[in-house]
């Protein structure tokens, strides 16, 4: 199938956020996502963003049931290992279901390691849920190493009421 | 030993930086896999477009390490994005050496940088932690961090630059025309 791997501009907003929630909802948490059209396009494409991304496109005639030609997309962003500097985090990657299985997931990786690698990134770093056995199956078999099973490198997060305290210095 | 500042780092800092940096890396029995260099810490945290931010705890003189440094704890970090809830923090290092520890140094260190988180509007401050530095899940736990790796099955991977290369091979191979596939 014809596609095309392109950076994201400022009008794809409306799709990320559309293909934002399909994702959430496949992970089992679309109530978790507070972000809007508006936030994406003031977050991603103001002088300094925080985010960048990669959006997959078919023609016209290869268009999803509901009329949709933008049918995948990457979010990422650079970051800094302190061990080996320059790196690229892979936030979001993501394929229509109908459009799967066309190595469109793949070459949307492919474009941010391309970046990344651009960017004189040495590492492309990412989480996955560990039900996700399909998605972790793919990038085992991209070389890609599971930091938490092999190092033991736990996600924490400080949020909400707890972030406030911290920075009352409440302990 | 009371007087201690914390401060934005400065571009003079980097060799400080960079030997807290082993000091950590050392206390996590990595201190092999850091092959960052002062020039590197100069060029990416202080251009027009620095990858990370550093704060760093200095003490006056007659406070110095048995080393002769006053700068004895640090913090780097950056932004990131979740699409869900927006902006976060990202703290990527946090230290303070052993002699200097007990003093509330690293308890300051956290405050300020939730201030920013707050002051930036970031809606959550992220970090890792080796399941088997048990004091430190102690220290964050009791300030209200909670383990995502745990209570919400996230695992953490990475892909190095030779399997980036890999997989550019496959970009390549794509835009050869191997599908039909365009890239712009």
């Amino acid at each position: 199938m014809d596609f095309t791997i392109r950076a994201a501009t400022l009008e794809d907003c409306k799709d990320i956020s559309r293909m934002i929630l399909e994702l959430a909802e496949y992970e089992k948490a679309s109530d978790q996502v507070k972000i809007t059209q508006r936030d994406l396009e003031q977050d991603g494409f103001s002088k300094n963003p925080f985010f960048h991304g990669i959006i997959a496109e078919v023609p016209e005639h290869h268009k999803s049931r509901e009329g949709h030609t933008k049918v995948g997309y990457s979010l990422y962003f650079y970051t800094y290992s302190s061990w080996k500097g320059r790196a690229v985090y892979m936030e979001d990657l993501y394929v229509m279901p109908e459009f799967r299985g066309k190595g469109i997931g793949k070459a949307l990786m492919s474009k941010v390691s391309q970046l990344g690698l651009a960017a004189g990134c040495t590492q492309l770093n990412f989480t996955v849920l560990d039900w996700n056995k399909s998605s972790l199956d793919f990038y085992l078999k991209q070389g890609c190493w599971d930091v938490t099973s092999d190092l033991g490198y736990h996600c924490m997060r400080c949020e909400g009421d707890a972030l406030e305290h911290l920075a009352q210095g409440d302990l | 030993m009371a007087s201690f500042i914390l401060r934005k780092a400065e571009p003079k800092d980097v060799s400080d930086i960079l030997r807290l940096i082993k000091e950590l890396a050392k206390f996590e029995e990595m201190e092999d896999q850091v092959i960052l260099t002062e020039k590197d810490l100069l060029e990416d945290g202080f251009g027009d477009h620095p990858f990370y931010h550093c704060i760093v705890a200095d003490v006056p003189k007659q406070h110095q390490s048995a080393d002769s440094h006053v700068i004895i704890g640090f913090a780097m970090y950056y932004f990131t994005y979740d699409p869900w809830i927006g902006k976060l923090l990202y703290l990527e290092d946090f230290y303070v050496m052993k002699e200097f520890r007990g003093f509330g140094i690293g308890s300051e260190i956290l405050k300020k940088l939730s201030q920013t988180a707050v002051r930036t509007r970031c809606s959550s401050m992220h970090f890792i932690v080796a399941e088997w530095n048990k004091p430190s899940i102690d220290f964050y736990k009791r300030r209200g961090a909670s383990d995502l790796s745990l209570e919400e099955g996230w695992r953490l991977f990475k892909i190095d630059k030779q399997n980036l290369l890999k997989l550019l091979a496959i970009l390549h191979a794509v835009q050869n025309g191997s599908t039909a596939e365009r890239f712009v």
